[in-house]
């Protein structure tokens, strides 16, 4: 019986001279702690299941259906300098009424890096070579043509992640302050493939392109990145990516791309060319408040999509025209029309720890038809819980509004390795 | 390590100036700052396990590599998520307020701004080490006996430190150090507006990379007490850090073996 009281009056005695109670209290907290580092793995594996229901535009039944998918991702120094990177996901889609069920596996990733020096660096194989500083449209992301094979989130975080790399090579050589990055990505298939296991190289690399980047930091807080690409059938396009942070709680970017092309609808149609400059913007803020949520509003404008009077030519228009635009656009993950505005909102930790919010607006300033995506996410070490739904609202033929779902629920289960 | 024994005494004795003299707050601050950071690039793993209401609420594991400038003093880190899971082999590098984030699945650079935090309680600038005498004035505000966070009673220099730097990630601070060596004890990070948002206690002091080295920080939440981070530091190493990493560009290639 002594020990505890003695225990008791030692404390009794020890923390009202610190400078506050809690101080006492944190410390002894500190004392139990046994946590210990972990070690750095090579490999990231996870499996998702999803279940999900969704109603078509003008109400109807409801449709049901799963997914079940395993995403790996393997990175790994086997030799001084030399690199290995491998990432792949297969989908297992199972859905109602819909003709499309089926096992889509996605190759994003599979290269070799050589870094023969701190300062020199070359990649060959499968990579997923993706610029720009903007959320919801990159203009400068040129490899984003042709790279969704499966869609299984519209979250732009998703988008990158899930998404072929093209076949290529490239260089890189750096110095302080900046770098300098070429590569070229040759014509190595002629068709897309359905095909479950295809690596689908023919998505990414049906004709030869090329790019060349190069940032400078011009300030302690300027680092401008410019960018030219080209390929075989297209003119060089600029491109160039800036950042800037006004206050300590707030970063402002811009990005541009800029060149010699001919207008989505003339591309998507085949019936002129209507080759000019054009020229696609994505420019934005992102604001975190004190308590943690950050909140980007950004504006997007497409040069080569259409303007009002053409967009809406073309929704009275033939459908089959309609589909064709829509389905090169979808492609090329460009927007149909010209002028665009992107919420998105991010609460880590939102009310309780572990819960993350997210929510996210495209709204079409052309046709003010929208899309509206809200998700919650809770997780544990290796577990990951999330509820997503998903509106879609607008007038018959619009950019949102015809989309086939007008409401679309998810729920989703993940586990980490 | 006898090099850094020496810097710190140089420090303490050049402040001193005339034997006798109390030694001038800015070179104590020197000396602490030379005790909780190694002299030349070097990596080591920080552990944060943050709890809520005496509950453990969560645990990440990072690896900081960290350079200082030649020019200006102040360290530029890289930092490596390695746990949990969902994270690992995420990158942030923090050069100043030049703060960004990279996602290798999504390839993503993303540029944050200094309020953005991706650690919980832990402020970005807080898991990467900090030369304190380049970005504050001190003063001696008092000499005063503090416990310390192993609860023992230790005499110390309280210092008023003033950010002379806007891109810092607090507006002033207050740092008790012990009188006898200017070993960081314990400090209070406040706002601009006076409002107390953290303290940090500096404990478990071990031989690493050759000085006696606090390997915890415990921090508490201003306004909620019962918000605790425990981070712990280990794997101390000396790296070679290439100026050429220290950029958005590198962070997709950084590989640290």
């Amino acid at each position: 019986m002594r020990a505890p009281v003695l225990v008791l009056l030692l404390l009794a005695a020890t923390a009202p001279a610190l400078a506050d109670d809690e101080d006492a209290a944190a410390l002894l907290l500190a004392d139990k702690t046994t946590a210990t580092a972990e070690q750095s793995q090579d490999w990231r594996v996870y499996v998702e299941t999803a279940a999900r229901e969704s109603r078509r535009q003008g109400a109807g039944l409801a449709l049901h259906g799963g997914r079940a998918s395993i995403d790996a991702r393997f990175d790994k120094t086997f030799a001084p300098g030399w690199r290995a990177v491998f990432a792949d996901r297969l989908d297992m889609n199972r859905m109602d009424g819909v003709s499309g069920n089926r096992d889509i596996n996605t190759l994003k990733e599979a290269y070799l890096s050589w870094q023969a020096q701190p300062d020199r660096v070359a990649d060959l194989g499968r990579i997923n070579a993706r610029n720009g500083v903007a959320f919801g449209y990159n203009p400068t992301d040129y490899f984003r043509a042709g790279a969704l094979r499966s869609v299984v989130s519209l979250d732009p975080a998703s988008l990158r992640e899930n998404r072929l790399g093209s076949g290529m090579l490239r260089g890189q050589t750096l110095w302080n302050g900046g770098s300098l990055t070429a590569l070229y990505s040759p014509k190595l298939a002629q068709q897309p493939s359905d095909s479950v296991f295809n690596p689908d190289l023919g998505a990414t690399n049906q004709r030869a392109r090329w790019q060349i980047a190069l940032s400078e930091k011009l300030t302690k807080t300027l680092n401008p990145q410019w960018l030219l690409s080209g390929g075989a059938g297209q003119s060089p396009q600029l491109g160039l990516n800036l950042t800037a942070l006004p206050n300590d709680a707030t970063v402002a970017y811009f990005e541009w791309s800029g060149g010699r092309a001919v207008s989505l609808a003339a591309q998507a149609l085949g019936d002129r060319d209507d080759a000019a400059f054009r020229s696609r913007l994505s420019t934005g803020l992102t604001y975190t408040t004190p308590g943690n949520v950050s909140l980007t509003v950004e504006y997007q404008y497409n040069g080569a999509g259409l303007d009002r009077a053409g967009w809406n030519a073309l929704r009275r228009g033939p459908p089959a025209a309609y589909g064709l635009y829509r389905g090169l656009v979808a492609n090329l993950q460009d927007s149909p029309t010209r002028d665009n505005v992107f919420l998105y909102a991010v609460w880590q930790d939102a009310l309780v720890k572990r819960l993350d919010l997210t929510a996210m607006v495209r709204y079409d300033a052309v046709d003010h038809s929208r899309l509206q995506w809200l998700e919650a996410r809770y997780h544990w070490t290796r577990v990951d819980i999330a509820l997503q739904t998903q509106l879609n609202t607008g007038h018959s033929g619009s950019n949102y509004g015809a989309l086939p779902e007008r409401r679309l629920w998810q729920a989703l289960l993940r586990y980490f390795f | 390590m006898k090099f850094e024994r020496f810097i710190v005494c140089a420090l303490l004795i050049a402040s001193a100036g005339v034997a006798g003299a109390a030694p001038s707050a800015q070179a104590i601050l020197a000396a602490s700052d030379a005790i909780r950071n190694p002299g030349k690039p070097f990596a080591l793993t920080v552990t944060l396990v943050e709890y809520r209401n005496g509950t453990q609420v969560d645990s990440n594991t990072l690896t900081v590599y960290s350079k200082a400038d030649a020019n200006s003093g102040q360290f530029r880190s890289l930092i490596r998520f390695v746990a949990p899971a969902r994270d690992a082999n995420k990158l942030m590098l923090k050069n100043g307020n030049d703060l960004w984030f990279f996602d290798p699945a999504s390839k993503a650079s993303i540029r944050l701004s200094p309020q953005q935090r991706l650690l919980g309680q832990a402020a970005n600038g807080d898991v990467v080490t900090v030369n304190l005498a380049k970005d504050y004035q001190a003063q001696i505000a008092a000499e005063e006996s503090v416990l310390d966070g192993d609860r023992q009673s230790r005499r110390c220099y309280k210092l008023a430190l003033a950010a002379v730097s806007p891109d810092v990630t607090y507006h002033h601070i207050e740092m008790w150090l012990d009188a006898s060596n200017s070993r960081p004890v314990k400090a209070r990070f406040y706002t601009e507006s006076g409002q107390l948002l953290k303290t940090a206690y500096y404990r478990r002091y071990q031989p690493q990379l050759g000085v006696e080295r606090p390997t915890e920080t415990v921090i508490i939440d201003g306004l909620d007490p019962n918000w605790v981070t425990v981070m712990r530091f280990g794997d101390y190493a000396w790296r070679d850090v290439p100026e050429v990493w220290l950029q958005r560009d590198y962070l997709p290639r950084f590989k640290p073996e």
